[in-house]
């Protein structure tokens, strides 16, 4: 019964942040409403649920209730940095990352079957089932021949950081100067809101979780601007993967602050309708957040030995 | 309004020394100065990461195809060896290596130092690079290795591993090394004649500076010196921790609550996968979490056990700070982090400095010091084990931590220099 409670609470958590993301992309500001309606269509729930993700935000004061009925937003959506879940991760979500890090670890193989993890892990065989497919969403399973499964191993792996800003490096500033891309305004003007709210923190007080938001929420604007199913399909599968499997970079503020800037500035040309300067600007920026340093290091050492990591 | 003064900085290429003057850059950068990095190739970009500006000693260019197999594994078999015999098998080659990188940067070296103009120059290094002293530029000695860089009568010899008593092995190491060192020795004062420069005595090869010297040397682990050095050039910084990415610890399979040990043995202590490997399996019977530093070599980890993470790189001071013990090498940046933020170290030296500090962190009550291969794997489980449990010395490193972070280093030493080049 609890597992149930908990279940349902994450759901709820999970649309809650769907409200917050409408909210941020359609640059809705403090006091802006929020109608049931509008965003059960959005998310495409009924409303039933819609209303106790309201709930959910209301307990939290991100919104607040109207005397005639409905909600209003109780924060300014641009410096939110997201929700946290607080409730126990589903089943599916503790197992889908523990999958990942053994992975990883090499505790298991890349080729599993739903009666093996259920015997590793010991959750029910539906739980399991979810994990796999909320991997397969995601793009780090698919199915093999038999009862198998195959996990990309290559997505978490050592050089998968360097290998996805190869990828990344080829496809993003492309995807930018498709000649169906088109600007999405209040998308934009959203995000050069947070970008702002970035710019004028310190390296001390620097909201990272904000950053974070941000980023993503960038890189997925670009990929989904592009006006190209297939590129727009491969680069968002990209960046959510990336989101949820990819190891920590540990980046430091100050790298971050600049991030941020090369985030506005990129931002400014597309607004202005300049896409080959931004896909430079793009191109810039991928290289100067692919971190590199030498691979081994110290007296003695050949200066010859360096890669990228 | 007084000029903003530009302070150079010229770490060896070794991620302690760069890593502790990124510490130094921050602050000096938060006190108004310009800091900026002159770096060796292979350490393009490290500095940029942290917002300075690099000065590349030969840019565009890639000293050639070093094999990197054999480096290895000439250097894991010099690791397994005593100190006094690694002076033949691994130091005078070292002091060799360095001799030539003084060589070889000295023409860009000139060249840069006279497009930047700086009003002082950071060298942390062990060597002299003779274009600094004759740049008439002010400039500051970082001594971020063990404090025995520095000699006296009554600190044991560099890279020894002695104790503080002086005994027949102070003898015996002092008498190798300057028999060994000498045709090295020999070429270094042939450069430094051929540069205008005085000679250096028998087995020096970096002068102090006669502006300023930092020692990272925290006060818990200082020698009593014969000869005290003078305050108004030699300034103890107590550790000189630099400002990090915050580290988020990962969910570990098993014993997610308990104890966390960090094991990490530098870039060059990372080679040695066989040596970690059998480290992690006495782990995974520990009721501990572990993370474990494998370098470039993270993919060589097969099966890890469930309460250990194996990552290939992290912002160390942000780690440390989490751990309830340190396993590491000996390296003086790693020494002064654990000392920084009062966690115990279990000290596995293999070369240079690290042996001097393994033996201070024994001598002085922070640590243990364990060979690096010779133990059996209960020597390995129970040096943890007390390490965990020792409540007195986590008491005293407690109130050591809280001593050094008032200290500020990073501070003191940007001040200090900040105060030179405003005299």
């Amino acid at each position: 019964m609890e597992e149930t409670t908990a279940k349902v609470h994450h759901r709820h958590v999970e649309l809650a942040q769907k409200i917050l993301d409408f909210a941020i992309e359609r640059g809705l500001p403090r006091g802006g409403r929020l109608t049931e309606q509008a965003l059960a269509s959005h998310c495409n729930v009924s409303r039933t649920p819609i209303r106790k993700a309201l709930q959910l935000l209301a307990e939290k004061n991100i919104v607040s209730p109207e005397p005639e009925g409905g909600y209003q937003l109780a924060i300014e959506p641009a410096s939110f940095p997201g929700l946290e879940d607080e409730a126990l991760p589903a089943e599916e979500t503790e197992l889908y990352n523990a999958i990942l890090r053994d992975i990883s670890a090499g505790r298991i193989g890349d080729s599993q079957t739903v009666a093996g993890l259920q015997r590793r892990y010991g959750f029910p065989r539906s739980a399991v089932q979810n994990a796999l497919i909320k991997l397969s969403e995601e793009n780090l399973a698919e199915r093999a021949p038999g009862q198998q499964w195959m996990i990309k191993q290559f997505a978490i792996s050592g050089d998968a950081v360097a290998k996805s800003y190869e990828f990344r490096l080829a496809c993003e500033p492309l995807a930018l100067t498709m000649p169906g891309f088109r600007r999405d305004g209040a998308a934009l003007t959203s995000l050069r809101q947070s970008m702002e709210i970035l710019r004028g923190m310190g390296e001390g007080a620097f909201d990272q979780k904000l950053f974070e938001r941000t980023d993503h929420d960038f890189h997925m604007l670009i990929a989904r601007s592009c006006g190209n199913p297939f590129m727009s399909e491969t680069l968002q599968t990209h960046h959510r993967r990336r989101k949820t499997s990819q190891p920590p970079m540990h980046v430091n503020a100050f790298r971050l602050i600049q991030s941020n800037m090369e985030h506005l500035q990129i931002l400014e040309q597309i607004e202005r309708g300049q896409f080959d300067l931004a896909a430079d600007l793009l191109r810039v920026h991928i290289q100067l957040s692919h971190v590199e340093r030498p691979r081994l290091a110290g007296r003695g050492v050949p200066i010859a030995f360096r890669i990228a990591g | 309004m007084s000029k903003q003064k530009t302070v150079a900085l010229f770490p060896e290429a070794s991620f302690g020394a760069a890593l502790n003057c990124v510490g130094i850059a921050q602050e000096l950068r938060r006190l108004g100065a310009r800091p900026v990095f002159i770096c060796q190739e292979n350490f393009r970009g490290v500095f940029a990461e942290y917002g300075f500006a690099e000065y590349s000693l030969v840019p565009g260019t890639n000293d050639g195809e070093a094999n990197w197999t054999d480096f290895i594994n000439r250097h894991k078999d010099a690791f397994r060896q005593s100190p006094l015999e690694q002076i033949s098998s691994y130091v005078v080659p070292t002091w060799d290596a360095i001799v030539d990188t003084a060589i070889k940067a000295e023409e860009p070296l000139r060249r840069l130092i006279a497009q930047i103009k700086p009003d002082a120059i950071v060298l942390d290094n062990v060597v002299m690079f003779p274009a600094i002293f004759n740049s008439g530029v002010p400039w500051v000695r970082v001594v971020s290795c063990a404090e025995t860089e520095i000699a006296d009568p009554d600190v044991p010899p560099y890279l020894s591993g002695c104790g503080a008593q002086a005994d027949r092995d102070w003898l015996a190491f002092s008498a190798r090394l300057g028999r060994e060192i000498q045709p090295v020795h020999k070429r270094m004062n042939a450069f430094l004649i051929e540069c205008g420069l005085k000679p250096y005595p028998s087995g020096e090869f970096l002068e102090t500076s006669p502006h300023l010297n930092l020692l990272l040397s925290p006060e818990i682990v200082r020698f009593e010196r014969k000869y005290r050095l003078d305050p108004a050039k030699f300034v103890y910084l107590d550790g000189c921790v630099r400002q990090e990415a915050p580290y988020m610890l990962p969910t570990f399979a098993a014993h997610n609550d308990k104890p966390l040990v960090l094991t990490s043995f530098g870039s060059l202590g990372a080679m040695d996968v066989a040596m970690i490997q059998r480290m992690i399996s006495i782990f995974a019977a520990l009721p501990y979490r572990f993370v474990v530093n494998a370098g470039p070599w993270r993919d060589d980890y097969g099966n890890v056990p469930d309460n250990v993470v194996i990552e290939s790189w992290f912002p160390q001071p942000s780690l440390v700070e989490k751990s309830s013990v340190f396993i590491h090498h000996g390296g003086n940046n790693s020494f002064c982090e654990a000392l920084y933020y009062g966690v115990p170290s279990l000290v596995m030296p293999y070369c240079w400095d690290g042996h001097d500090n393994a033996t201070r962190a024994a001598e002085t009550g922070v640590g243990i010091k364990l060979s690096r291969y010779d133990w059996r794997d209960e020597e390995l489980a129970t040096a943890i084990e007390s390490l965990v449990a020792d409540a007195s010395m986590r008491e005293k490193l407690a109130r050591n931590a809280t001593s050094m972070q008032k200290a500020a280093g990073v501070t003191l030493a940007a001040r200090s220099i900040l105060d030179l080049v405003e005299e």
